[in-house]
């Protein structure tokens, strides 16, 4: 059972050489060669809060598990952003149709993703956002 | 104006029981706009022997404010299972990756205590590959 992640960053003209980085990973558990094994699945959302909502919901019992995450805003409209928080710390944003894959610690019950359509109007439209969620804490939906 | 891409491929023939096959692509531009990055760090490693935290990128040291659009890559070198490197943004310790793993995530250095570090689990030589991207 293996799930693979592929980065490939690519540039013929942001330095005088082209870059071109191309990365594969196999998720697996914590300081292991096992696999993950649960996924939440591709979610989307529709966001319409100018306020932090909670995205992915920490569970203490994730501390010292491996979780990866993904997220992308969906919006054609490159002004559009997501505010990703985690634990009242802004982590960065994302601009129409940017995405972030990263680890996530969940140290304890407050370190939530939390994300917010900071610059949404009435006038903008909702920002669609998809995630998923690659882990392996087997009670990890029964004690959420 | 640079034209810089980010591609993210998500597969599995057997986490579920379809296939998942997922693809993203980004162009990278600068906060809210449709202009491509146009300064980079160049690929490059940082080696440690020691379980210190260390700071990798210094909010300081780059152009900050709530309207940015930095991207940092970020891959652990290691081949040991068992060994990570712990990110922190701030104070907030964010995840951990594990030998093999790589991050691609934004980047907000709102101030600047926003600094994004590393602390590494062995006192053994363990290296990270990274490059920022930034607006």
């Amino acid at each position: 059972m293996a799930t693979t992640a592929t980065l490939t960053l690519a540039s013929t003209d942001i330095a005088g050489d082209p870059v071109n980085v191309s990365k594969v990973a196999t998720l697996t558990k914590a300081g292991s060669t096992n696999d993950l094994d649960q996924s939440s699945g591709l979610s989307r959302v529709h966001l319409r809060s100018t306020t932090n909502k909670v995205l992915l919901a920490a569970n203490a019992e994730g501390d010292n598990l491996a979780a990866k995450v993904y997220v992308i805003n969906k919006s054609d409209d490159a002004s559009l952003y997501v505010t990703i928080t985690i634990n009242a710390q802004t982590i960065g944003k994302l601009y129409g149709g940017d995405f972030m894959f990263m680890p996530w610690s969940q140290t304890d019950t407050s370190a939530s993703i939390e994300v917010a359509a900071t610059n949404w109007t009435s006038s903008t439209g909702d920002i669609p956002v998809e995630y998923a969620l690659f882990h392996e804490d087997t009670d990890f939906l029964t004690n959420a | 104006m640079a034209t810089t891409t980010a591609q993210l491929i998500l597969t599995s023939t057997d986490l579920l029981s379809d296939s998942l096959s997922l693809s993203s692509i980004a162009t990278l531009t600068t906060a809210g706009s449709s202009t491509g990055l146009t300064t980079t760090s160049g690929l490059g490693r940082k080696t440690t022997t020691s379980t210190s935290q260390y700071i990798l990128f210094d909010a300081d040291d780059y152009a900050s404010g709530p309207a940015k659009a930095h991207k940092v890559y970020l891959k652990n070198l290691s081949t040991t299972a068992a060994e990570y490197f712990t990110i922190t943004h701030n104070a907030e310790e964010v995840g951990r990756l594990y030998a093999g793993d790589w991050a691609f995530f934004p980047w907000n250095n709102h101030d600047g205590s926003a600094d994004i570090k590393i602390t590494p689990s062995v006192s053994t030589s363990i290296t990270l590959e990274y490059m920022l991207l930034t607006d």
